[in-house]
């Protein structure tokens, strides 16, 4: 077995499945990975491969030429995955989407089908929901800052949104383990950077605890619920504990 | 009886008119697609957004409370009833709009629901409330959603005016028989309920007509799959005559002239479920009609939930009845997505819903002649009345199938729940088991199912995930939205 493997990212993933395809090795003998690998097993060979952007583009040129922009943008949703798997699921949907052409995303009976678009939705569900709960902190100097700690790469989703949302403000939001940030200037277009321990400390130091207005939405939230009604389990169905870490009304409840 | 308290502060404030707004159910964002623009602040997207949910798990999408809690009427089922000793507040219109605009920033809330106790009179109160809509418009520039109450007996100028600042209004008939009104709110009648939402209707067709659009508003696309829907036999007597269309010469090319939009997310309104004694087909066919008379886009329903003790009213300890409540709501989902009438689940033999079925599995019970339907060859409409087969999987049948044969498997991936489905569907001629399409087996095997889950709605403590819907949540690269994600418990 050979197994193809690239760092995470869009670029070399799509020249990881470019190579894989042109080894000419056999689907069945291949397995493509993003690294770090963990367990490395003993009768694989492993082929690193480096992005290569003249690869990248022939592979979307393909895929919106023989599939569909519909299927481009999946595969994009699913590049964003933290799924460990999502490189050998993306080549395996292709291989299929490049023999049936656009009607493949009507095929969800086939498992690798099936695979993508459970991926795809993974992501597009993880950005909903950031796009729902993430909470802007009013700095000083009227810049909003919002933090987030997602699965998925889900930056580049929720800055589109956003920047429709509040065109005139001046926000950002953080990426906290990846370290990477949207900054949207007001009346400006957003732009994708990473932060530096440094920045990162500093912006911590213009937060505003004393801003009214969180206290406010605290107890707003808590009088807005009915009491013969109530039903945490439900509550918690919807907004798991997880996506509740840097929800403003989750956290040091009103006295 | 009243203490108006003058020196409170805004959190108290927030507090009070807050808790006296949340018996309204219909906080959904939902209904209008509208792109954010430099200079302002928001946008509005048509599936609704949540942006928390309360402890009792309900959505929280749009600031929702009172412009005042003091009010003239005596509605008996009203924590803001004259005859209630409370402390009353008002905020005043830039109050309103600082809360909405701050909450907004920071991500809280997708708007405002903005209704109100009838402060002095009806007209006073909606100019208060026009007041902090225009403020929040045109002053803030504020774009996101609006949703407001109309107050029954106000002017019909003040109604107009406040149309074109707002996304949605709505009107509560609170409940469905004239006589349940009198009774319950003396102070109103169903001619000074419906007589507004009958103006809001006529306006919103004026403008759909002046825009070139149809004077109906947009349904499921997937409706157009259907025949017979509740939409399609309110036939033709829709178009009301007193509408005025716009006269040829009027006509200008788009691009010169735009006419304001006129409460483009539609209108709503909501029943209150348990407080007097009407069955469930008086509230079905009476949902039905709202749709088809008035064209509104969303009828709510809300468990009684007793707050005053009243010699008309049922007693404080009576609990809450959201399965009930439940069931409207499955059975509303019904009449606007899966082409079923209002006489089809119920009638005046069969008032109310079984408690023990859901009101689809109990239609299809009755209809076993209709059965088994073959996945593989079935049109759209029939698929639908399936049970165990939503609107998602049916369309995803349709698509699959067209590149080869489906298998049960197949169709376990493609959401179809087939522990309710295998007793009416086969594949390829053949059901999943061999089982016997005979009503009391049948029967026996779903309530078993079903029960656990009907328990406990009413039981919220022991609350499970539960479907509205038939659909598994599979392959929907968008996940559900707030209007979904309210019904699917039928908590809207
Ligand atoms: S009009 Fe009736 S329902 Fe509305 S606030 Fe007054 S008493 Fe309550």
């Amino acid at each position: 077995m050979i197994v193809y493997t690239c760092e995470d990212s869009f670029e070399a993933i799509l020249t990881c499945i470019y190579d894989a395809w042109a080894s000419g090795l056999g689907h069945r003998n291949l397995k493509l990975m993003v690294e770090p690998v963990g367990n490395l097993e003993l009768f694989c060979e492993y082929r690193h491969v480096d992005p290569d952007s003249t690869k990248v583009e022939s592979v979307i040129r393909s895929i919106h030429k023989k599939i569909s922009g519909y299927a481009y943008q999946m595969i994009f949703r699913c590049a964003m995955s933290c799924s460990s798997e999502k490189a050998d699921i993306i080549y395996r949907f292709l291989l299929l989407g490049f023999h049936y052409g656009r009607q493949i995303t009507d095929m969800v009976q086939l498992p690798p089908v099936l695979a993508l678009f459970e991926l795809d939705r993974a992501v597009g569900n993880e950005a909903h929901y950031f796009r729902e709960f993430i909470r802007f902190l009013n700095m000083r100097g009227n810049v909003l800052v919002a933090h987030i700690e997602p699965k998925s790469d889900v930056l580049t989703f929720l800055a589109p949104p956003f920047q429709d949302r509040m065109p005139s403000e001046n926000w950002m939001i953080i990426d906290d383990n990846r370290k990477s940030a949207v900054i949207h200037p007001s009346d400006q277009d957003f732009y994708l950077t990473t932060l530096t321990e440094e920045e990162f400390k500093r912006l911590k130091t213009l937060e505003d605890p004393d801003d009214p207005y969180i206290d406010l939405w605290k107890g707003f939230f808590e009088t807005i619920a009915i009491k013969p009604r109530e039903n945490y389990r439900c509550q918690r169905s919807h907004i798991p504990l997880w996506y509740r870490k840097h929800a403003t009304e989750f956290q040091n409840p009103l006295p | 009886m009243e203490i108006i308290e003058k020196d409170l502060s805004l959190q108290e404030k927030l507090n009070i008119l807050a808790d006296a707004a949340k018996y309204d159910v219909a906080c959904t964002s939902s209904g209008v697609d509208r792109g954010g623009k430099k200079g302002s602040l928001g946008n509005s997207c048509a599936a609704g957004i949540c942006h928390s949910f309360a402890a009792d798990g309900r959505c929280v999408s749009l600031l929702k409370i009172l412009q005042s809690n003091e009010c003239v009427y005596d509605c008996k089922y009203c924590l803001n009833r004259a005859s209630n000793d409370r402390v009353r507040t008002t905020f005043t219109p830039e109050e309103v709009s600082q809360l909405v605009i701050e909450f907004y920033r920071r991500n809280y809330i997708e708007g405002l629901f903005l209704s109100s106790g009838v402060c002095k009179n009806p007209t006073y109160t909606m100019e208060l409330m026009y007041r902090s809509i225009d403020l929040l418009r045109n002053h803030y520039h504020f774009n996101g959603y609006i949703h407001v109450k109309a107050i029954p007996n106000a002017p019909q100028e003040l109604i107009e005016k406040i149309g074109y600042l707002a996304d949605r209004m709505s009107i509560n008939l609170e409940l469905p028989t004239a006589e349940g009104l009198h009774e319950l709110a003396p102070h109103k009648t169903q001619a000074s309920i419906l007589k507004p939402m009958s103006l809001v209707q006529n306006r919103i067709v004026e403008h759909r007509l002046a825009i070139g659009k149809d004077p109906h508003m947009e349904r499921s696309g997937s409706n157009r799959y259907l025949s017979g829907t509740i939409f399609d036999t309110a036939g033709q007597d829709r178009i009301r005559e007193n509408a005025s269309y716009p006269a040829v010469d009027s006509f200008r090319t788009p691009s010169l002239y735009r006419p304001d939009p006129f409460v483009p997310a539609g209108q709503s309104t909501q029943m209150i479920i348990g407080a007097t004694g009407e069955n469930d087909y008086q509230l079905l066919t009476t949902t039905q009609k709202l749709y088809q008379q008035f064209d509104l886009k969303r009828v709510f329903f809300s468990a009684y939930v007793p707050l005053n003790e009243d010699s008309h009213l049922p007693s404080l300890d009576t609990a809450p009845p959201l399965l009930r409540e439940h069931r409207l709501y499955q059975a509303d989902w019904l009449l606007r997505y899966y082409g079923f009438q209002a006489q089809d689940l119920l009638s005046n033999e069969r008032p109310n819903f079984n408690i023990l079925l859901d009101p689809k599995c109990d239609w299809a019970l009755r209809h076993l002649e209709l059965f088994p339907v073959e996945i593989n060859r079935a049109d759209y409409a029939t698929l639908l009345k399936v049970p165990g087969i939503g609107t998602k999987s049916a369309i995803r049948i349709v698509k699959a199938r067209k590149t080869g044969v489906l298998t049960f498997e197949a169709l376990k991936k493609i959401g179809v729940v087939l522990k309710r489905a295998k007793y009416f569907i086969t594949c390829q001629g053949k059901m999943q088991y061999h089982l016997r399409i005979e009503e009391d087996f049948i029967t026996r095997q779903l309530t078993g199912e079903d029960y656990k889950s009907s328990w406990e709605i009413d039981n919220p403590q022991t609350y499970q995930q539960l479907s509205l819907f038939d659909d598994n949540q599979f392959a929907s690269a968008q996940p559900i939205f707030s209007d979904i994600q309210k019904s699917l418990h039928g908590q809207l």
